[in-house]
Order: C-alpha cells, then sequence, then structure tokens
C-alpha cells in the first residue's frame, strides 16, 4: 500500500502572485474567495443576532472561522461536480452558491434564499421546510445537508458511484466534521467508497471538537477525548486511500489540495481523504458557553482568522490596497444586509402547503386500474387451474408434472407460471433492460445471486457495474442508495433481511424519506429497497421480524409487500419506476409459491388493493403471506361454515387503499386485519383507524357501518422465537384466523 | 280497597329478581315512584318503584327471596284496610298465572292499567273470594283502550254488537270518538256477547269495563254484571289490538317487545345507523340471545318481524326531544326530493268539495257486520276515485313530450305513513277491482309497507294517490302531487256537521275532499267536474252495492 498521510502544512504555499503567473488563479478569483468568506462570515454574524433577536428560530451551526475550507474547496472544483453538506453548512451552501452566480444579481438572491430558508420564509431555499441545518440548492450539484452527524456522509458515495456509473466525469465532495468520523456511517461509507472505486473527496472539517469533546484532548480539565489520533487523515490507512492534511485557515492552500485531490479522484475514479485543521469562531450552537476550550486557544486560533490570512497576503504581495480590500468587505456587508431585509420582507409559508412534496405526485390511469383488476382475476383463476393441473395430471418426476402443467397454463390462459423469485428477477431484469439508470446493490446479489436467489442471473446479463457487491454495510448500501438517486440513478438496494434495516434507518427515513420535503420538493430519491422479512424459517429473532409498521410510520415512504408472484413482478416494476422511494417487502416464506404471471409486459398500480376473494359477511384485509392463509381460511370458512369472507390484499401498505376497505365494509359490516407485524401501533390498528375515520359520500363514516368490533390478527408481542412450534404460536395461522372470523358472527 | 304491586320486568331479558333490600315496611305510606325494593337481575341490581300511592299494609316476599316477574310482593291499601287472608292466598297461591295474557306492558303501569276494584277479586284465574259476584271461568271483560297517547276517555258512537252476538278476535265492536278522531275498537278475543256495558253517546273513561264476553253456554248472573259495571271484579283484559284508524294509517300496536327501563341500549354503529334509517327504536329491538349488543341483523329482523311498533303520529312526535339532532332517513330524503321537485315543476291549481258522507257510514257498518273483509272509508274512496278516472280519463295523464299520455289502466297511489317514514305504493289496476278486492288489496299493500316489503312494482306508477289524514283530526288539508301523477286527493275527517237539507238543518256526517292537480295536463274544467263525480260517487251508496 505505502500510503503516507501527507501533511501539506509542513510545506509552503505558494505566492498567489506565482499561481497567477502559471495561470492557475486570477487576481479576480482570489478576490472573490474573500468576497465569499466575508459573506459566509457576516452572514453568520447576522445569523447569530437574528437568533438572539428570536428572527431566526431553531438550531443554527454557525461556520464562521472555517471559511476558508468551503470556499476554497468549491472554488477548486468543477462546474459539475457535486458536493454534500452537514449540519453546519451555511458555508457550503453559501460558497457553492457564489461558484454558481455569473452576476451580482443572481449572487443576491442566492443569499436572499439562503437567509429566507433559516428565517422559514416561502422565499428560502427549501420554502422554510429544511432551515438551517438541511439547506440545500440540490438543482446546483448540493446533495443537502444531514442533521445526523455522519448521516450525509453514504449519500455522497452513492451520489460518486452514480458519477462513476454515468461516466461524465463528475467528482463529488462530501464536507465533514471530525465528529462524523466517530459514527458507523463515516467507516461503512469510507470502507464503500474506495472498494467501489469511487470518485469521491472527502473533506474533514476538523475543528477540533464535537460539540464539546474534544477530538484529541484539551487542556481544559474534565474534558473528555473522542479519539486516540491527533490527526483523522490517519484513518485513512484503514480504507487504502491517500490523504492529506491541510491549513483550513488558508483558503489558498485549501484551493490548490482540493485541486489537486480531484484531478486525483476524476483521473483514478478513486477516493481520497482530506483532513483541513480548522476552528470555529462560535460555540458548537449559539447555546454554547465554550467551557471545553481555553480563551488562549480561541486568541491563538483568531490570528489566523482565514479572512486576515488572505488578507494579508493580498496586501503584503501587493496584488490589492487596503481601500480594494475595504470595498469588498463593505459589498459582501451590504449584501448581507439586502438579503436580511429580503427575508424579513418574505411571506411565511402557506400551511395550508403544509403536505406538499412529501411525495413526487403519481397517478395512474384509471384504465390502467380497471385492467389490472381483470387482469388479476384471470391470475387467480390460472394460479388456481395451475394448482388443479399439478394434483391432477401424472408423469414420471414431479418435474415432468409441473412442466405439463406449466404447459396448460401457457395454452389455456397464455400465462406462464412462475416462482416468487423468479417474478422478482424477472420484473428487475425487464426493468434494467429498459432503463439504464436501474442498478442494483447490495450483500450477496451479484454471483450469489441474492441470498433468497432473487437476483440470480442478473449479474450474468448487466455487469458488474450494475449488479453490484457491496459489504455488510447497511447504512452504507441504503445510503448511498439515496445518493445515486438524488444523482438520477434508479438504484435497487437489497437488504438481506428487513431485520437489518434497523441498522440504515436513518439513511432510509431521514435521507431516503425526508430529502425531499426538507429540500422543498426540488430533489426526488427514486430508489427501491428490496427485502424480505417474517417467520418460517426458524431463524429466531433477528432475521424474522414483520417490521412494515416501523416503516409506514415514515412520511416519504411507500412500502410494498406483494403475496403472489404475479402481485410481486408488477409491483416491483411499479416501484422503480416510480419516483418515490419504496420499501419492497418480500416474504421468506414464499419464494418458492408457483403463480400464474401474464406473459406479456405489465405493470401493477401502487396504492391499488386487490380483492382477491369476494364475500358478503366479512371483510378481512391483510397482505403479503398472510393473504394465502387468509384465502385457504376463507376457503373453509365458505365450505364448512357457510360464512363468505371477503379477502382485501392490500399490495401496498403506503399508500394505503383504504377506499377498497371501506367499500368492503360498508358491505359486510365486519373487519378484521391480518397481518405478522407487531399488533402495537401496527398496520392492523392503522386499516381500523382508517376505516373508522373514513367518509362516505353519503355522510355516514367508516364506524357507523360497523356491526361487530374490528379484529386485529397479528403477530404475538415477543421477540419472534426460533423453535418451530413457537414460531407457528407467535403469528396468525389459518386455524386461528378461521375461529376468530367465527367469533365475530 | 287493596291493591297488589307485582314484580315487574325490569330489562328485556329479566324473567326474575332477587330481592336485595327491603325500603318500605307494613305501615308506610308510599307515594307513586318512591322506591320499595332493590332488586337484582341478571344485569344489574335496580329500584323498584311503586306505581301507586297507598299504605303498605303486606309485603309478600322477604330480601334474598328470588321470585319470577309477576309476582305480588306488596299489597297497597287504605290506612287501616283490613287484608283479607283469601285475598293474600289469592295472590301467592296463584302468581304465575296471573300474568296478563295482553302484550308485555311497562312494568310500572302493569298495575295501573287494572281498574280499581273493591273487590279483591282482580285476578280472572284466582278463585272467586267469599262474598264478591263471582265471574265463571273463560269469562272476559273488555275495557275501554286507550286509543292514542293522548286519550283519557271515549265517547261510543256506534255500537255494532248486541247481546248473543258471536265475535272473533278482530271483529269491530264499536264506533269510539277521542279526542282525535272517530275510531273503530276491535274486539281483542271471540266469544259471545254477554252483556253491552256502554250505550250510544256515554262519554267513559279508558278502562271502563265496556263488554262481557264468555262461552256460548256460560251464563253471568246480572249481579255480577252489575257488579262490573260498578267497578266490580273485572277480568280487565286490556285490549291488545288497538282499533284501526279510519285511515290507512298502520294501526297502533302496543308494544309487543319489553322496552328497556332505562339506561343505555349497546347497539353496534351499523345497527344504530339501520335503525335510524328503519325509523325504528333500539330500544324496542332486543339483541340475539347471548350477544351483549344488538346489531344490524337484530334490527332487520325486528323490522320484518313488525316487533317494533308502528308509530301513529302520537308516537312519532314523542319519538324524539326537543333540541335532539335526528338523521334524515333514505325515505325521508327521497320523499324531500320528490315533494321539491313536485313545488319546482308541477304548477297546481286545489279544489276543495265537501261529501256527505252519511249515508256511506251506514253503509259500511252494514257491509263490516256481515261481510268477511273489512272495508274501509279509503277503499270507498280508492273506488269512487276509480269510477271518476274511469268517465275523466284526461286525469289520468302525463305529460310526454308535445303530448299528453292518458294512462293505460287506472292505477291508485295510498300514501302510507309507516316507522320507516311515507310511502305511497300504487293499487295496481284500481279500474278493473271490485271494493272488495281493493280492499283485500288495500290490506296487503299496508302490511307490506308496514314490514318494509313493498316492492318497486308496488311503488312504481299511478296516475293519482289518495292521502287521508283525518283519522288525525284533519278537516282538510292540500297535498303536493307525485311527480309523474297528474294530480292528488287529500282526504279529511268525517265531521258530522249541520247542514241545510230539504227546507230542514240536519246532522250529517261530512268530509272534505281537496284535489291538487298539474294544470300542465289539465284544466279547471276537468277537474272539477272529475272531483264532483267522486263526490256524487261517494254519496249515491248504490255504486257500491251492485
Amino acid at each position: 500500500m505505502n500510503l503516507q498521510v501527507e501533511d501539506m502544512r509542513t510545506k509552503a504555499v505558494p505566492a498567489i502572485a506565482s499561481l497567477m503567473k502559471q495561470g492557475t488563479i486570477t487576481l479576480n478569483n482570489v478576490k472573490d474567495w474573500l468576497r465569499t468568506m466575508y459573506e459566509i462570515r457576516f452572514f453568520e454574524d447576522q445569523v447569530f443576532e437574528l437568533l438572539g433577536q428570536n428572527l431566526i428560530k431553531g438550531a443554527s451551526h454557525l461556520y464562521a472561522g472555517q471559511e476558508a475550507v468551503a470556499t476554497g474547496a468549491c472554488a477548486a472544483i468543477q462546474m459539475g461536480d457535486v458536493i454534500g453538506s452537514t449540519h453546519r453548512g451555511h458555508g457550503h451552501c453559501g460558497a457553492i452558491g457564489n461558484k454558481y452566480a455569473q452576476d451580482d444579481q443572481t449572487r443576491q438572491a442566492h443569499w436572499n434564499r439562503m437567509m429566507a430558508e433559516l428565517m422559514g420564509r416561502q422565499t428560502g431555499y427549501c420554502g422554510g421546510r429544511g432551515g438551517s441545518m438541511h439547506i440545500a440548492d440540490v438543482k446546483h450539484g448540493n446533495l443537502g445537508s444531514t442533521g445526523i452527524v455522519g448521516g450525509n456522509i453514504p449519500n455522497a458515495v452513492g451520489a460518486a458511484l452514480a458519477e462513476r456509473y454515468k461516466q461524465d466525469n463528475a467528482v463529488v465532495v462530501s464536507f465533514f466534521g471530525d465528529g462524523a468520523t466517530n459514527t458507523g456511517a463515516f467507516h461503512e461509507s469510507m470502507n464503500m467508497a474506495s472498494v467501489l472505486k469511487v470518485p469521491l473527496i472527502v473533506i474533514i472539517e476538523n475543528n477540533l471538537y464535537g460539540m464539546s469533546v474534544p477530538f484529541f484532548g484539551s487542556p481544559v480539565e474534565g474534558a473528555g477525548c473522542a479519539a486516540n489520533i491527533e490527526h483523522i487523515a490517519q484513518r485513512s490507512a484503514a480504507y487504502g486511500v491517500p490523504a492529506k492534511i491541510i491549513d483550513g485557515q488558508d483558503v489558498v492552500a485549501v484551493f490548490l489540495a482540493v485541486r489537486e485531490a480531484a484531478d486525483y479522484a476524476r483521473k483514478n475514479q478513486q477516493m481520497i481523504m482530506i483532513e483541513a485543521k480548522t476552528y470555529r469562531w462560535y460555540g458548537h450552537s449559539r447555546s454554547d458557553p465554550r467551557v471545553y476550550r481555553t480563551k488562549e486557544e480561541e486568541k491563538a486560533w483568531k490570528e489566523r482568522d482565514p479572512i486576515a490570512v488572505l488578507s494579508k497576503k493580498l496586501l503584503e504581495e501587493q496584488l490589492c490596497t487596503q481601500q480594494e480590500l475595504d470595498a469588498i468587505r463593505d459589498r459582501a456587508d451590504a449584501t448581507i444586509k439586502a438579503a436580511t431585509q429580503f427575508g424579513l420582507d418574505s411571506p411565511w409559508p402557506d400551511a395550508s402547503e403544509l403536505a406538499k412534496d412529501v411525495y413526487v405526485i403519481e397517478t395512474y390511469p384509471e384504465s390502467l386500474i380497471a385492467d389490472e383488476k381483470t387482469a388479476s382475476a384471470q391470475v387467480m383463476k390460472a394460479t388456481e387451474a395451475f394448482e388443479t393441473a399439478v394434483k391432477t395430471l401424472t408423469g414420471q418426476t414431479k418435474k415432468e408434472i409441473t412442466e405439463k402443467a406449466k404447459e396448460k397454463i401457457r395454452t389455456e390462459f397464455g400465462m406462464n407460471v412462475l416462482l416468487m423469485k423468479e417474478a422478482i428477477i424477472e420484473a428487475q431484469a425487464e426493468e434494467m433492460r429498459r432503463d439504464k439508470n436501474v442498478i442494483i446493490e447490495g450483500e450477496d446479489v451479484g454471483i450469489y445471486g441474492g441470498a433468497y436467489g432473487a437476483t440470480k442471473g442478473l449479474l450474468q446479463e448487466f455487469g458488474a457495474k450494475r449488479v453490484i457487491d457491496t459489504a455488510i454495510s447497511e447504512a452504507a448500501i441504503v445510503g448511498a442508495a439515496v445518493g445515486a438517486s438524488l444523482r438520477g440513478l434508479r438504484p435497487i438496494a437489497e437488504l438481506m433481511y428487513v431485520d437489518f434495516i434497523t441498522i440504515s434507518m436513518d439513511q432510509l427515513m431521514h435521507n431516503g424519506a425526508f430529502n425531499r420535503y426538507m429540500f422543498g420538493g426540488h430533489a426526488k430519491v427514486p430508489m427501491v429497497i428490496r427485502t424480505e422479512g417474517g417467520v418460517g424459517r426458524c431463524i429466531a429473532a433477528h432475521h424474522s421480524k414483520s417490521l412494515e409498521p416501523w416503516l409506514v410510520n415514515v412520511p416519504g415512504l411507500y412500502v410494498v409487500m406483494p403475496s403472489t408472484p404475479y402481485d410481486a413482478k408488477g409491483l416491483l416494476k411499479a416501484a422503480i419506476r416510480s419516483d418515490n422511494p419504496v420499501v419492497y417487502i418480500e416474504h421468506k416464506a414464499t419464494y418458492g409459491q408457483a403463480g400464474a404471471v401474464p406473459a406479456q409486459e405489465y405493470i401493477i398500480p401502487l396504492g391499488v388493493a386487490d380483492v382477491k376473494r369476494a364475500g358478503k359477511d366479512v371483510t378481512i384485509v391483510t397482505y403479503s403471506r398472510q393473504t394465502m392463509f387468509c384465502l385457504a381460511a376463507a376457503k373453509e370458512l365458505a365450505e364448512k361454515h357457510g360464512i363468505e369472507a371477503e379477502v382485501i390484499d392490500l399490495r401496498t401498505l403506503k399508500p394505503m387503499d383504504i377506499d377498497t376497505v371501506a367499500a368492503s365494509v360498508k358491505k359486510t359490516g365486519r373487519l378484521m386485519t391480518v397481518a405478522e407485524s407487531f399488533c402495537m401501533c401496527g398496520t392492523g390498528p392503522e386499516i381500523v383507524r382508517r376505516l373508522i375515520e373514513y367518509k362516505f359520500p353519503d355522510g355516514y363514516t367508516g364506524f357507523d357501518y360497523l356491526d361487530t368490533p374490528p379484529v386485529n390478527l397479528a403477530a404475538a408481542d415477543v421477540p419472534p422465537p426460533m423453535s418451530e412450534p413457537l414460531e407457528n404460536a407467535s403469528i396468525p395461522t389459518p386455524d386461528k384466523i378461521i375461529a376468530a372470523v367465527k367469533a365475530m358472527m | 280497597m287493596p291493591k297488589e304491586v307485582r314484580l315487574p320486568q325490569l330489562g328485556q331479558t329479566m324473567e326474575e329478581g332477587t330481592i336485595v333490600t327491603a325500603l318500605v315496611k307494613v305501615g308506610d305510606t308510599v307515594k307513586k315512584g318512591d322506591v320499595l325494593f332493590e332488586i337484582e337481575t341478571d344485569k344489574a341490581t335496580l329500584e323498584m318503584e311503586s306505581p301507586a300511592e297507598g299504605f303498605v299494609r303486606k309485603i309478600l316476599i322477604e330480601v334474598g327471596q328470588t321470585v319470577p316477574v309477576g309476582t305480588p310482593v306488596l299489597i297497597l291499601g287504605r290506612q287501616d284496610e283490613e287484608i283479607s287472608q283469601s285475598y293474600i292466598d289469592s295472590l301467592t297461591g296463584s302468581e304465575t298465572s296471573t300474568v296478563s295474557p295482553s302484550p308485555v306492558k311497562k312494568s310500572s303501569s302493569s298495575s295501573a292499567a287494572i281498574p280499581a276494584s273493591s273487590s279483591p277479586a282482580q285476578q280472572p284465574a284466582s278463585p272467586p273470594a267469599p262474598g264478591a259476584a263471582a265471574l265463571p271461568e273463560g269469562t272476559r271483560v273488555i275495557c275501554l283502550p286507550q286509543l292514542g297517547q293522548t286519550m283519557e276517555e271515549g265517547t261510543i258512537v256506534t255500537v255494532l254488537i248486541q247481546v248473543g252476538d258471536e265475535v272473533k278476535k278482530g271483529d269491530v265492536l264499536f264506533e269510539i270518538e277521542t279526542d282525535k278522531a272517530t275510531l273503530e275498537m276491535e274486539s281483542p278475543a271471540a266469544g259471545f256477547v254477554k252483556a253491552v256495558l256502554a250505550e250510544v253517546g256515554q262519554t267513559l273513561p279508558i278502562n271502563t269495563p265496556i263488554l262481557i264476553l264468555a262461552d256460548k253456554e256460560v251464563e253471568i248472573a246480572q249481579a255480577c254484571i252489575d257488579s262490573i259495571k260498578s267497578g266490580g271484579p273485572a277480568t280487565a283484559t286490556p285490549s291488545p289490538q288497538a282499533p284501526v284508524p279510519t285511515t290507512a294509517q298502520p294501526p297502533t300496536a302496543a308494544a309487543t317487545t319489553p322496552i328497556a327501563t332505562g339506561g343505555r341500549v349497546f347497539a353496534s354503529p351499523r345497527a344504530k345507523m339501520v335503525a335510524a334509517q328503519l325509523g325504528l327504536d333500539l330500544a324496542r329491538i332486543s339483541a340475539s340471545s347471548g350477544a351483549v349488543r344488538i346489531t344490524e341483523a337484530d334490527v332487520r329482523k325486528a323490522a320484518q318481524g313488525g316487533i317494533a311498533p308502528a308509530a301513529t303520529m302520537a308516537t312519532v312526535s314523542a319519538k324524539y326531544g326537543l333540541g335532539q339532532r335526528i338523521a334524515i332517513n333514505r325515505l325521508q330524503r327521497i320523499v324531500g326530493e320528490k315533494m321539491l321537485l313536485s313545488k319546482q315543476t308541477i304548477p297546481c291549481f286545489y279544489l276543495n268539495i265537501q261529501v256527505d258522507m252519511t249515508e256511506l257510514v251506514k253503509l259500511r257498518t252494514r257491509m263490516n257486520k256481515s261481510g268477511d273483509v273489512k272495508i274501509s272509508f279509503n277503499d270507498f274512496i280508492i273506488k269512487a276515485v276509480a269510477m271518476g278516472l274511469r268517465h275523466y280519463p284526461i286525469m289520468t295523464g302525463r305529460l310526454d313530450g308535445d303530448h299528453i299520455q292518458m294512462a293505460e289502466t287506472i292505477d291508485i297511489g295510498l300514501a302510507i305513513s309507516t316507522d320507516l317514514g311515507l310511502v305511497a305504493p300504487i293499487v295496481k289496476n284500481t279500474g278493473a277491482k271490485s271494493l272488495r278486492e281493493i280492499a283485500v288489496y288495500c290490506q296487503g299493500l299496508i302490511d307490506r309497507a308496514r314490514t318494509e316489503k313493498l316492492s318497486l312494482d308496488d311503488l312504481t306508477g299511478g296516475c293519482i294517490t289518495v292521502s287521508n289524514l283525518g283519522g288525525f283530526g284533519i278537516d282538510s288539508f292540500i297535498p303536493i302531487v307525485v311527480p309523474g301523477q297528474t294530480s292528488i286527493l287529500g282526504v279529511g275527517r268525517i265531521n258530522d256537521v249541520c247542514l241545510p237539507m230539504d227546507g230542514n238543518i240536519m246532522v250529517r256526517k261530512v268530509m272534505n275532499l281537496n284535489l291538487s292537480v298539474d294544470h300542465k295536463v289539465a284544466n279547471g274544467a276537468d277537474a272539477a267536474q272529475f272531483l264532483d263525480f267522486v263526490k256524487k260517487a261517494l254519496e249515491h251508496t248504490d255504486n257500491f252495492t251492485q
């Protein structure tokens, strides 16, 4: 490896004049850096003051003192490159906006929108949805900023993965602080970026303190310590990537280092790490008394104020007069003052638009929905015919009988019979052929073909660039999918078990589901997280849960749970095409389930339930594998007990098709929900709540039409046990469903 | 006079009760409504209130005892009244057979409904007390029933039976005029008339004995009859069947289901919705056995079985309280929409005429006495209208583009007020039906309407509707034409009116008819001749006897 951490601080930074002579930069460039740094500084000073006046509310983590890092880095990259920011992100947002501002008017408008966003106004970058911690102008290559420390790093990896895949020669700069380097997301991301060879420059702004805890000790008695190495750049060895340490107070040094790093990343399609030593003038936030650091330390750093450092260079090299510098300062001051006034004059967001931009609005033609209902009924018939054929046909082997039965269905219905996993593979393959932006990433999705065989053969057809095996890094897998989808891909990320989603919940919720809303509707995250859940293989509590109630509790997500091969294929295709983030959960006990699937291309609209059996006596609402249990129960109820149960397969839990449920309950007066997840605050109770609140056009509510108390069958409130009898006891089964329905009558 | 107090049914499912506490003792004075006992039932411990005022003369049960509903538990009387042992024995020895076969009534009124008696022998099956005029077994004393919620007394207008007549259950015995209307009183039982205790013109309080029925051979001593007449021992059989008002309104029926004695009625939201739509009172519907709440099925069963009492106007108004908010049911919404449509699209003119019904009243009395089918005034009116339409077909006309289409057959609607609301089913092909057939058909329609069994066909078509509010004491009113029909006839009550006749002033039975007519179809002259024809048809009773 022989990778050395290069400490650039030991080398002299070339004079500005010499760089000008080389043609590396112009004087105007440098003056503009100064102006940008002044603007960031005045912006932060202004925000501090406005916080005190309560004109800005909420959290604000100020960037003052670190201006050289954002300014130098953004100046060093090219138009079209991408940055990722953090909760201390005003500097990044300010600098990248200035980079794209071709004239003073645009520049003023940029600062106006920043200030308005911090004030929570309609005119802000995110329409007041994001504020200080999530300010972003996504259309200028800003991936946005996260409030969770370290949370932004996996997104940058994904973005870099996308840039690499698209081969458009762009690089991604990921800014984050020293505090982030002790999170799992950092480690997973650095490792993944290194392994996947993506053009990523990580810029660690080491301002020495993660909130109050010094990264590497402090002279203040009682102060703690976050790490046992002084230089974060040393961690680059763990990932086998080059790293540099630079003086974060010298914008020229930052510029030169990032320019070189960007060249390296672009040319080698490899990541590189830069640690910029810097310091924040203010505390972590406004309420921070800064007791963890000494006045002497603050004084020493302030003597190396990046604005002073650059001003001194310009004066000493006689490139500018003091008057010129003062003029730059005064102009920046005027810009921020005008921005402040703009913010104060701006309207508040309209509360009637509260829910705007949580989702990309997606509708399906009525005809598609109607045709799908017909198709679904045909498929049910074909599947039944197949099952009958398997029982009645004869042959030497089971395989021969199955093949004969499949042939019969092909002839009679024009449909293929696929296993669940085959349907899932087909859906992915078809969509990958249709859209080159569809890629797959995750654990064992490549040569292994997926833990449950649901990506088998895809590596062979589409290659390792599109079917990407990753390390066991669930946060990075999901976070990378978010980043890649922000940059235009339609990634399918596979999580081997839904239980593992717990590791990636921050990425899934805060970035995957929330980005669009937080960034004022300017971003979209068209990714699919494919995973599986449920009991049925005796693999106990870490591999058997049904966590969909967690997921439906997240605004911004779609949650899809198919029950048949037909549904699995059509829903997955629709999920891949959806511009919203979709969690698509298969059931581990259904991969071998066979069912008819139309030979021709089709999708199933998301958010439309399927009445899998009609009945008049009781409405059973279910999804996933429990649909099969409910259908079996309904059959027996009809044959042995004269009870006609209507079985509704929700298929999509979010958005939930409560219309279909309500129409059914209006008919039957009885509602039972059957789910394999835990009951408390679960999907069943949620269905009941929606039904009760449902308003019919006749003025009645779903409540009015209930003739018996609704019944929720769900998993017992126990960690899924391993032992088979216990496992079966922990979930609804056909016999329990039958007994519960009879008790309702 | 002593008066026994029996254990009332304090809840729908209560069959017996356990005495938890006795709150009175012998010698106490009690007012009506005072709590006498705490009774534990299958559901709860409830307070039993005194149904009457008096002094406690005897307590017939002990704390801890469990007794069936209807068991005498206490005797009230005057302050120092002696209670004979035989009376006590009669009560304690025959409690189960004393329960009246009449529909179960509210507990608080079960005793009060029995007329005051100076004799202890109040129960029909109890052995006659010594010294009292005994009634032979099987004798039934028929009392004047309460024919409406506000009725306190009634005047005998006509006596339709005489001593020796055999009557069947449901036969009309008297015509009785109340504060509201002249109504028919039907026999609650079959038997032979042994004595008629009331005379025409007499005004009597409700529950006054007015008739004695018994088996053919039974002889009843005059002393006994006199005794009953003067308030003696009476087998006070309250009439379970209220008379049919002289309109198409369904008859008032006493509650045939026990009424919940206060407390919350548990019913599913759907049951509540359906009950509201059908206009049924949930308090009168029971949950099926073992169930804790009333469901839709219970409501529908009740509606089909006609368990719920058909509401007369009086009970309709009592169903609702001031300030209450009630849902508009489907039927009422349809009525509203149709009536609005009528008012918006049908330019009406209105005609009024008086009909002398004196002869028809007599004819009807005669016919009903002898015939096997009871014919109501409405049946006569419908027949007369059918005859009128045959003569004036324009009155069956319906606007059809730039034509007026006369009806193929004469179909006449009959407005019926039911629990569910207002319906106006059609008497199909009335023109081809005899009076008797009309009567049978109408009764079927009324039954179907009351039990929510009207078919769509029943409700389709018609050239005219007959709406009769005479039973509610209305003299005259202007009805609204049903869209699709030509006119509507509003029928008022039959009232005694002084009329100049042949130079004399005569008291005649006069009825008002109001005809609302769609002017787009018919003009005043057509309608006037038609209405006059109907009047004459009703006045010339030969029309109905040929």
